[in-house]
């Protein structure tokens, strides 16, 4: 596993550009919603930022800055969303989301951190195997005896915690789109453990990697080809974390990318019309940090040359397209874009365990998110994360907001 | 030395308990210089967060009172904040971000410090306007730029950045608030200047702090939104065809560069006019360090661009396009010229954004580069003479391998037709090497040592007797405005 030494180049690297702050020039649309860091826009100091976090890692590192009162949280404020980092990779070759993520693990290394809400995930999962303590054995409560499984199928459809038991609407609307579509699949049942998102990116890597390796032995143990997820955090986390223990051996697919397969195989079509003026949030681990991790051990020459060259995620390749062609096939829905999108989403706060420590900010995160989203126009937002779901309903029940969340999935089933 | 509880309350007081810090952890973001700085920067003492003018007054007034330095920052790009000695605050601009007015009848825009060139130049054109953004990257600050002479890629037609400074209102470091231009008579924000001597020398010499200016627009031939195809890193912005095209054309010696720009000057036409760094152009062309040895070793860029002058056309109708182009094309037959390889000329067209907002001027440091002193000269042939005494020590340089081997890897951009120019050479070198630390000094003590030597260059000491000494008047008026620091 890497550790915040390996990102050494990135951290001495930067030249306070502010790439990381700001929305790409290309994408640029006007005054508001210019700024794609929400602790950055919400806390206004430099070192709320990416820059920032790696002044401080680096700090940490050489120890010319000490653990202190503030650091711990100013840390763990960060959402890991991770649009300092693709802004930071349009114009460099550095990795400042890892640099991020390495400096959490160092942290937890270090005695230090997680915030003593994330370390209660760990205890949790390792007793019942989902980060909300629920009995095991209900992960699975929300599936009734009229889905029809296959059990000899390479193809699984992977839950996930948030899914299983907040939201199981998801869950069975997942299989019945699928099964309408024709495909034949099955679940992990008892063997599904929780995909360790929440764990790595609070920095319990250790924690992280045991859930790792149980997951992928039951995997390898099935025989699975094909993992369906519709589940944002657990879809990056498959692509971006697993790939940093063992080479995967099998593809992961979104239940977006599946249905937009389906509608172009003619597999699925739409019947109903949806009036509704609508748009979409990109989440984060589906989006700019959806690309697989490939692992580099090279050595970084003059001028900057990878040896050997490096797969760089730079966000090029998130599943933006997949979710927009869906709603735009759904007869009635109006999709209109926000002017963060795609790899510039501004993030719902629902990250990094930021709701958990922090959910003051996590609600503020998730207003100005929803007020962007109000000011398209729009009366609906539509995402695809069990996470924002989470956090958009909190923001939506807290305030005064009459738009409407919606779960992609929800409004595929209307259609059908 | 480090502020006394005192001095901390009294600038909470004014900012608001959020709104300043003495942490060591926050303080770390300004610790820290580029990686081509070449020093470190010593830390503030703490950051404040003033959110109008009253409180910069208020704020340094109290500096002022109790012996505080203090140095005023927005983007952090480049080294002017770094803070260079102890008992130093920094006094971050980033709250007061709002664009007060765009007034489309007379072409100005009313900004305060932090708007970004990404946030006012989307504004500007969507009503049909623009102003040219220099050549530091979609996030930097605006007012900025237009108070410290920004350059940029099309000052053939639109100038330097600082022409376009209208009225503003300055802090000055003893805390008074000066309104200047037409703003000191009440009488809108339209005029930099009012009756009596200009305060521009003073201004941009860095006293005070400036907390509102009035920017001057232009009208702006191009779409109301960036027409952006694709996904970062590699985005495609295309402007329309019938009256936006690039050319870049290659000469056989830099004399026939000079004059088919001097003649582009006479003629009047085209946006932007400029010899481009070749190797910088192959840095910002490609997404990585890698991608650009891929280039480099291809030796494309070395072939067709040391000796080529980038023209990019942009006009109301496609009848004046045509007329743009039958011009262009004699003069560049008269100088020799012909087109570069069309796949260079694709990477421009493909890019548009290069002359618009340089969405991608970032990319410039990703190997380690510095600059060598920036001259502006008063007519292309005096910027040439320049050119051609680069060799003197850039070529040692690379002999050494301490460069990379790029000789032209200058700009040249005319200013106003022609009637000034910019000069700017671009080095690259390997930051990790041992020497890395020291490459950037050397590079621009034997260029300045060169320009001083030809008499290109001329420091303020040498310099001052033949102008009535005016670097006295300078450290006189720096002493009066500062009577504390």
């Amino acid at each position: 596993m890497d550790s915040l030494r390996d990102y050494m180049y990135t951290m001495e690297s930067c030249n306070h550009c502010g790439q990381c702050r700001f929305i790409l020039g290309p994408k640029m649309r006007g005054w508001a919603y210019a700024e794609v860091c929400p602790i950055y826009q919400r806390y206004k100091y430099d070192a709320y930022s990416g820059q920032g976090l790696l002044n401080i890692a680096q700090e940490l590192l050489e120890g010319t800055l000490q653990y202190e009162e503030g650091l711990l949280k100013h840390i763990y404020t960060c959402t890991t969303c991770g649009a300092c980092d693709i802004n930071c990779k349009s114009v460099r070759d550095m990795e400042v989301l890892d640099t991020i993520l390495a400096l959490r693990a160092k942290c937890v290394e270090d005695g230090q951190g997680p915030m003593p809400e994330h370390k209660g995930y760990a205890r949790l999962v390792e007793k019942t195997h989902n980060i909300y303590g629920q009995p095991h054995d209900q992960r699975f409560a929300w599936l009734s005896d009229h889905v029809s499984l296959s059990q000899d199928t390479k193809i699984a459809y992977f839950v996930g915690c948030t899914t299983s038991y907040r939201y199981p609407d998801i869950a069975r609307n997942t299989i019945k789109i699928l099964d309408a579509g024709g495909m034949r699949l099955t679940v992990l049942g008892s063997d599904e453990y929780c995909c360790g998102a929440p764990l790595w990116r609070t920095g319990q890597r250790e924690a992280a990697r045991k859930l790792v390796e149980h997951n992928l032995d039951v995997f390898k143990k099935k025989g699975i080809k094909t993992l369906i997820t519709s589940c944002a955090e657990c879809y990056g986390t498959f692509k971006g974390f697993y790939p940093r223990t063992a080479e995967l051996d099998f593809e992961v697919l979104h239940i977006t990318q599946i249905i937009q397969a389906m509608l172009k195989e003619s597999k699925l079509s739409f019947g109903n019309t949806l009036n509704m003026k609508a748009t979409y949030h990109d989440p984060c681990l589906l989006g700019r940090l959806s690309e697989l991790y490939v692992p580099w051990n090279g050595e970084i020459k003059a001028y900057g040359y990878h040896d050997p060259p490096k797969q760089w995620r730079r966000g090029t390749n998130g599943a933006y397209h997949a979710p927009r062609e869906v709603l735009r096939a759904i007869p009635g829905i109006e999709l209109v874009e926000m002017t963060r999108n795609e790899e510039n989403a501004f993030c719902c706060g629902g990250g990094g365990g930021v709701p958990a420590a922090f959910p003051d900010f996590a609600l503020w995160t998730a207003t100005e998110r929803l007020n962007e989203a109000g000011s398209t126009g729009a009366e609906a937002i539509i995402s695809s994360c069990p996470f924002c779901r989470s956090n958009f309903e909190t923001a939506i029940g807290s305030g005064s907001k009459t738009i409407q969340y919606h779960d992609l999935t929800e409004l595929v089933i209307q259609a059908l | 030395m480090s502020l006394s509880e005192h001095v901390y309350r009294m600038l909470e007081d004014i900012v608001g308990q959020g709104n300043i810090s003495d942490r060591p952890h926050i303080l770390a973001a300004y610790r820290h210089t580029s990686p081509q700085g070449g020093r470190k920067s010593i830390s503030p003492e703490a950051v404040v967060l003033p959110g109008s003018t009253e409180e910069i007054q208020a704020i340094v007034r109290v500096c002022n009172r109790y012996n505080i330095r203090y140095t005023a920052i927005v983007s952090l790009f480049g080294l002017g904040w770094l803070v260079s000695q102890q008992g130093t605050i920094i006094i971050s601009l980033r709250r007061m971000n709002r664009i007060l007015e765009i007034n489309e009848e007379d072409g100005y825009t009313v900004i305060e410090p932090a708007v970004r060139h990404v946030q006012l130049k989307p504004e500007v054109m969507k009503r049909g306007l623009s102003y040219p953004v220099p050549s530091v990257g979609p996030s930097c600050s605006v007012m900025a730029n237009f108070l410290g002479k920004g350059e940029h890629h099309i000052q053939h037609s639109y100038s330097k950045n600082n022409r376009y400074l209208l009225g503003y209102e300055w802090v000055t470091p003893t805390g008074e608030v000066i309104r200047v231009g037409s703003l000191a008579n009440d009488a809108g924000w339209f005029c930099p200047d009012g009756p009596g001597p200009s305060l521009g020398g003073l201004i941009q010499r860095g006293n005070g702090i400036f907390t509102k200016a009035a920017i001057a627009l232009d009208a702006w031939k191009g779409p109301s939104v960036m027409p952006t195809e694709g996904h970062s890193p590699t985005y495609k912005v295309r402007l329309p065809p019938d009256c936006h095209k690039v050319y870049i054309f290659k000469f056989p010696n830099l004399d026939k560069v000079r004059d088919f720009m001097i003649e582009m000057g006479k003629a009047e036409i085209g946006v932007g006019v400029l010899k481009f760094f070749y190797a910088t152009a192959a840095v910002m062309f490609t997404v990585s360090a890698n991608d650009f040895w891929d280039l480099w070793n291809s030796g494309l860029f070395q072939k067709e661009l040391p000796k080529a002058v980038w023209v990019y056309l942009a006009t109301w109708t496609p009848e004046e396009m045509e007329y743009e182009e039958r011009v262009m094309w004699d003069i560049v037959r008269e100088f020799d010229g012909e087109e570069v390889d069309e796949q260079v000329r694709k990477k421009w067209e493909d890019n548009m954004d290069f002359f618009i907002i340089v969405s991608f001027l970032q990319r410039v440091l990703k190997l380690g580069g510095g600059w060598a002193p920036i001259i502006h000269t008063e007519s292309l042939h005096h910027t040439f003479e320049i050119a051609k005494t680069i060799p003197e020590f850039f070529d040692k340089l690379i002999e050494k391998e301490l460069l990379l081997n790029a000789p032209h890897n200058f700009q040249v951009i005319p200013i106003e037709y022609g009637h000034g120019a910019h000069i700017e050479l671009l080095f690259f070198y390997d930051r990790t090497s041992s020497e890395g630390h020291t490459i950037p000094m050397e590079v621009m003590q034997k260029s300045m040592e060169t320009d001083i030597k030809h008499a290109h260059y001329s420091p303020m000491p040498a310099s001052g007797e033949l102008y009535s000494n005016y670097q006295v008047w300078a450290a006189k008026i720096k002493e009066a405005l500062e009577p504390k620091v």
